[in-house]
């Protein structure tokens, strides 16, 4: 089967997950002994643990890494990875789909693949809530024992600082996604795109510590790049709500200047204050400007997955609302023991991206293998953020950043080790455009072994 | 004949010594490789003339196929004499000592250019590993002289044994032995350190097929004469960061 049968069979099973989960069968004659599992204290269909369980919920780039190199450095793991999802898709590169640049099948991976060549379980599943006292990850598909639970949730979006009613709010997530998040959301901004016919594209950026903070501004000039070379009569509208471009500042204003000047147009100080669907207007910033929109993409503030709350280890931050309650070294939950809070849901002020993610799951699986078999923790390292960002495609120029982390006792002091390549012009923005797809296959090859 | 004599591999307890001469099978530390011999073969030019080790450019990124045919491998004569009996550690924690360069002023070396974070590698279309000239400023770390991976920039050290300087790769790149003869010639002999080959061969069959006509062909061991030419004939496009 190759890749884009997978695609189609992944359609077919998620449909056939959907009959599951209502509780319909093709059955003539329902068997009434089977009990429904959410909530009914039924086990999950999983053989005996032959080892230390370990349970790792959220299969994004940080649950698969955790997954991974759990099992790897702690063989006898009983490594199990609970995801909702029938197929990978990747955010990062997602812009360059957006306009062409790459093709669906590029982000799609095949959990499977995963978890085969990786030795662990998939479990197809949504998990609903734990029980700490037990050690159990209640999901849709019944209950998982655990030793050791990994919550991996991810962002959800925030709307309420837009003080929106939640019939608009359902209506942009809907009809104008962020795109941080979901398949779905990408495929809709990239139909929008495909049918622009003219006026002001607008797109948000938040305040906070938002999923990618360069990704936004990527995306404006992956779009600019778009109206541009299609001739359409566009302008990209770019609302932040910050004072400024927060990441590779010099080279994003620098293409905005020189490579889209008729087509970009950046407005910092204007975070959200209202939105009106009907008249498709916003109003921004303090002064309450108005803008016209004939198409967006609105990206709301981000907060942690929902599932944390649900399990009762969530609390606001300085950044964001409802992230991981955690000891920002182990990734533990503080006053839990063995339960671990990783990737975008955690509450450090780190980038929340693919290589942030990848290589903290490279420590937290090691961190877990070293309790299971010596029962004891390794010394703290920095996840690393490397991050290329596209200004233009096909064919693609890009700037990049690299950092590492320090704190000062238990606060992050910020950024350490940083090198930024802001020029996309010429030979060295091609090589860093190069160096981007380079780098996501290398990621894609290390959770995949694709 | 010059050559590096011994190459010890402290396991657990003790240290083991061997003469890779003498080893026809691998050799373990616990369950890892560490030291491997494959065919012993002649360095030799596009003509097939010997490669002389006087007259290597120093600090030029050149580039021949070993063990397999689909492996490629970087040759260096660094600047100075490299460091010697450099303790190097695989990912999975076993440890070995890397006895240093060959040659007159011990300063030749020769490593796989399969990183060992996600095996970024050279191929005939682009580069994105190589080696970077004392003085050429790179992303991956303040040092300069170095081996850069320009993927994920990791960076090693050349003049330790590749031995990780910054960055996310787990474990040195593995070391290619050399021989240096008396007439100034040098032959490739084994593999010392953890390589990724069988990972490289799985994860990148299609690139393969297309560069060497199938991953069978790739995976055929080199045999009597490697061709040695530089970076720049070898590959369309260099990157360096």
């Amino acid at each position: 089967m190759n890749r884009r049968d997978i695609l189609k069979f992944g359609a077919i099973s998620a449909a056939a997950a959907t009959v599951t989960l209502t509780g319909c069968t093709t059955s003539p004659k329902p068997d009434d002994s089977v009990k429904p599992a959410v909530g009914m204290g039924s086990k999950a269909p999983l053989p005996a643990a032959k080892g230390p369980r370990v349970v790792i919920v959220g299969g994004g780039w940080s649950g698969l890494s955790v997954a991974k190199y759990t099992k790897k450095f702690a063989p006898n793991a009983d490594v199990v990875l609970v995801e909702q999802r029938t197929q990978f898709h990747s955010c990062p590169i997602s812009n360059l789909y957006l306009v062409g640049a790459v093709d669906l099948e590029f982000i799609t991976h095949d959990y499977l693949q995963a978890a085969r060549e990786n030795k662990y379980t998939y479990f197809n599943a949504s998990a609903i809530g734990i029980d700490k006292a037990q050690k159990i990850v209640k999901t849709t598909n019944g209950d998982i024992d655990y030793d050791y639970l990994v919550l991996a949730p991810g962002i959800d979006y925030d709307y309420s600082p837009w003080n929106v009613d939640l019939a608009t709010e359902q209506r942009l997530r809907t009809e104008y996604p962020a795109g941080f998040m979901s398949p779905s959301e990408h495929m809709t901004i990239k139909s929008k795109l495909e049918d622009f016919e003219g006026g002001n594209f607008i797109i948000t950026v938040p305040g906070g510590n938002y999923r990618c903070l360069p990704a936004p501004y990527e995306r404006a000039c992956l779009i600019a790049d778009y109206f541009k070379k299609n001739e359409i009569e566009g302008k990209v509208l770019i609302l932040d709500a910050n004072p400024d471009i927060t990441i590779k500042s010099e080279g994003f204003h620098s293409a905005y200047d020189e490579m889209y000047k008729d087509y970009v147009e950046y407005v910092p100080n204007a975070a959200i204050m209202s939105v009106d669907l009907e008249n498709k207007k916003v109003i921004a910033g303090e002064l309450e400007d108005e803008f016209e929109f004939s198409d967006a993409a609105f990206y709301p503030h981000v907060r942690g997955g929902k599932l944390l709350e649900v399990c009762g280890v969530a609390k606001d931050n300085a950044f964001n609302k409802m992230e991981g309650n955690i000891d920002p070294f182990t990734y533990e939950v503080i006053g839990e023991k063995n339960i671990f809070v990783a990737g975008d849901a955690r509450p450090m002020g780190y980038s929340k991206s693919g290589n942030t993610s990848n290589s903290e799951g490279h420590y937290l699986g090691k961190l877990l293998a070293e309790r299971i078999t010596k029962n004891k923790d390794i010394p703290w390292k920095s996840p690393l953020t490397v991050c290329y960002s596209a200004v233009s495609a096909m064919p693609n120029h890009a700037i990049s950043v690299r950092a590492e982390y320090e704190f000062k006792g238990k606060t992050l002091a910020g950024f350490t080790n940083v090198e930024l390549s802001q020029e996309w012009r010429g030979k060295i923005g091609e090589n860093n455009g190069k160096a981007l797809m380079e780098w996501a296959k290398g990621m894609y090859r290390d959770m995949f072994n694709a | 004949m010059q050559r590096r004599e011994f190459f010890k591999v402290v396991a657990g307890v003790g240290a083991v010594i061997v003469a890779p001469s003498l080893i026809t099978t691998d050799l373990r530390a616990d369950d890892g490789r560490l030291y491997k011999t494959y065919n012993k073969v002649q360095l030799v030019d596009a003509k097939g003339n010997p490669i002389l080790a006087s007259k290597l450019l120093e600090e030029e990124n050149y580039i021949f196929n070993y063990p397999y045919v689909g492996v490629s491998s970087f040759l260096i004569a660094l600047p100075e004499k490299t460091e010697t009996d450099v303790t190097l550690k695989s990912e999975s924690g076993e440890e070995y000592i890397w006895k240093g360069g060959i040659g007159k002023k011990g300063n030749i070396v020769a490593y796989s250019s399969i990183c060992s974070h996600q095996m970024t590698h050279v191929h005939k279309n682009e580069s994105f590993i190589s080696y970077q000239k004392k003085g050429q400023k790179t992303m991956a770390c303040k040092q300069t002289g170095v081996m850069v991976c320009g993927s994920h920039l990791s960076a090693y050290d050349a003049n330790k044994g590749c031995k990780v300087i910054s960055g996310p790769a787990p474990q040195p790149l593995a070391s290619i032995v050399l021989e240096h003869h008396d007439d100034d010639t040098l032959w490739a002999v084994g593999v010392l350190g953890s390589d990724k080959f069988h990972e490289f061969f799985k994860a990148f069959k299609s690139e393969l097929k297309e560069q060497y006509g199938g991953a069978r062909k790739a995976k055929k061991k080199v045999k009597e004469t490697a061709q040695v030419v530089t970076l720049a004939e070898f590959t369309k496009d260099i990157i360096q960061y």
